[in-house]
């Protein structure tokens, strides 16, 4: 049975708790500092901040498992606004990119659905990289392989929820079953509609196979930050290798023509000598 | 705010040389055997060159792709699993079914360059080579032909299946891009060789330089329509070095002018056979322009 995480960016405050605990959990090496003491100026100068609001990793990363948006959202003369956060994470996909695209086998599937990298497989080739539309995958220049969440693999593995699901303050992010989580969540989302939500929606039951980390969104997917239309590149393969193959034919072709022709050719003259 | 496909990071004097020169060393590979499946005695000379180019130039190219890991002491990975042993093949993956692709191809070429030792007496001494000359040499080099037309595409392939929007743009054209390039370019290599070696006037260049002529022609029909397809995503193309390395590099020094003065020579000269010097200098620029070709196609694609 597949296990997932839902996250419920209705309730999330943006604490960061999320981050903060999957950093401890999984021995991540913290974020540079800040402030940074300028010699020339004989004072500390800001360093480091993103200027997107209170993101203060800008990305998924090799050591970012988690990253916390922050989407503001203000009328012209901002007499309106609402501000809007999303902890977004590897979304465990079941027609996975980057599982795809591994040509050693070092990222694999576990028995609980979540995608996994094999740290003592992985050789660095950074092709899973690319390979993930959304963006979640990084290579550590420390290890020399890719890494990105677990799922907390060995908590989960071990009867535990993940640790940002543990220590999320406002339920915004629940661990369980996939199956479970998806009717909580069919649930939650009528009770926002009937209160007059109508932009709400799920974002991750059709993409990507299925994501095992969905999504509760107030507004379109795109505003937070996630793919409309995804397309896992492996789709692409077939039609991409036919392409190859029918150059390599043309050439074939071309080869027959050019070689053949010439040296018939040449013999018709030959003879007519 | 739309989420950014991280960059792989590939260096092109790692990754963009070894798409160059496997694609070389490929095309030199099936033109050798493609001239002599379809061209008979007649082009033997233009084969045997390919197959002395093939073997040397796919030998350098295990340490550029070995260089790019991240953890290069693991690169048996790739053709064993790292936790069964077994041999291990992800059909999915051309990063995968590419490298069983190189050593295949590795191979191949192995057996060729022997064959040319043995059949040009070089090796006559060594005791094995009355047994190998039984071993029919067609055979090996339509498996390597495959396998090398396969080396020299399907690392356009690895590009366009990516999520990165300029490689998932040009999809699916790259790698028949790269095929034509690998002819070109091997077309070039093997020019070189003969003009070093004062084989302008062999029996089999015209219909040699008629099979350049078409790939070239090939190559130019498909980087155009790569670009056209890609509409706004080929930005990285059009802007700054990239674009110079692309038009001016790949484009027009190693495709467009080669063509034109190649053509333009058979046709006014006495001779049919351009002369030796501009033979050299053209084969110079369709290589440069290969190895350009390559790099702004990686390059491009990881432009932030």
């Amino acid at each position: 049975m597949p296990k997932g995480m839902f996250v419920d960016t209705s309730i999330c405050t943006g604490c960061k708790a999320c981050q903060v605990a999957c950093k401890e959990w999984n021995a991540l090496p913290h974020e540079p500092g800040h402030f940074r003491f300028d010699p020339v100026e004989k004072r500390p100068v800001a360093v480091n901040f993103t200027g997107d609001s209170y993101d203060n990793t800008g990305a998924l990363g090799a050591t970012d498992w988690r990253h916390v948006r922050f989407i503001e959202q203000f009328s012209e003369d901002r007499s309106l606004g609402r501000w809007l956060f999303s902890s977004d994470s590897c979304k465990h996909c079941n027609d996975a990119g980057c599982l795809n695209a591994c040509p050693t086998g070092a990222i694999v599937r576990t028995d609980l659905g979540n995608v996994f990298i094999r740290q003592e497989v992985c050789i660095g080739c950074k092709y899973c990289i690319p390979s993930c539309p959304y963006g979640v995958i990084s290579l550590s220049e420390v290890t020399g392989t890719v890494h990105k969440c677990t799922l907390c693999n060995d908590r989960i593995h071990n009867g535990l929820g993940t640790a940002c699901a543990k220590a999320c303050p406002t339920g915004s992010i629940s661990y369980g079953e996939v199956a479970e989580l998806r009717s909580a969540a069919d649930k939650r989302l009528a009770q926002l509609k009937g209160l007059g939500y109508g932009e709400a929606n799920i974002y991750g039951y059709k993409e990507a196979g299925g994501l095992n980390v969905f999504y509760l969104f107030l507004d379109r997917p795109q505003v937070y930050g996630q793919l409309e239309a995804v397309v896992v590149p492996q789709k692409r393969l077939p039609v991409s290798s036919a392409v190859t193959i029918a150059g390599a034919l043309a050439l074939g072709g071309a080869a027959l023509v050019s070689f053949r022709e010439r040296g018939s050719m040449e013999k018709d003259e030959e003879v007519e000598k | 705010m739309s989420p950014e496909v991280h960059v792989p990071g590939w260096e092109w004097y790692y990754v963009a040389m070894y798409f160059f020169i496997g694609g070389v060393s490929a095309g030199a590979y099936f033109i050798g055997t493609l001239a002599e499946l379809f061209g008979g005695e007649r082009h033997r000379e233009i084969s045997r060159t390919g197959f002395y180019i093939a073997f040397p130039l796919i030998l350098l190219t295990p340490p550029l792709l070995i260089a790019d890991l991240g953890r290069p002491a693991r690169f048996w990975h790739l053709l064993f699993h790292a936790k069964s042993g077994f041999p291990y093949i992800n059909l999915q993956s051309p990063l995968s079914v590419g490298s069983w692709a190189l050593l295949l191809f590795g191979g191949m070429a192995f057996l060729s360059f022997l064959d040319n030792l043995v059949s040009e007496g070089k090796l006559q001494s060594a005791p094995f080579a009355k047994a190998y000359s039984r071993i029919p040499r067609k055979w090996y080099a339509v498996v390597g032909s495959i396998a090398g037309f396969f080396v020299a595409g399907y690392t356009g392939v690895i590009l366009n299946v990516t999520a990165r929007p300029f490689w998932a743009a040009t999809d699916p054209l790259v790698g028949a891009l790269f095929v034509a390039s690998g002819a070109s370019t091997g077309a070039a290599a093997i020019y070189l060789v003969m003009t070093w070696r004062k084989q302008l006037a062999d029996p089999g260049l015209p219909g040699f330089d008629l099979f350049d002529r078409l790939a070239k022609l090939l190559e130019l029909f498909l980087a155009v329509a790569m670009v056209v397809l890609a509409g706004k995503y080929a930005a990285p193309l059009m802007k700054g070095f990239t674009a110079v390395m692309f038009w001016g590099g790949a484009v027009l020094l190693g495709t467009l002018l080669p063509l034109v003065a190649g053509w333009y020579v058979t046709r006014t000269a006495e001779s049919r056979i351009p002369a030796e010097r501009l033979a050299a200098v053209l084969a110079i620029l369709v290589l440069v322009g290969g190895a350009l070709l390559r790099i702004s196609m990686v390059h491009a694609g990881q432009v932030q």
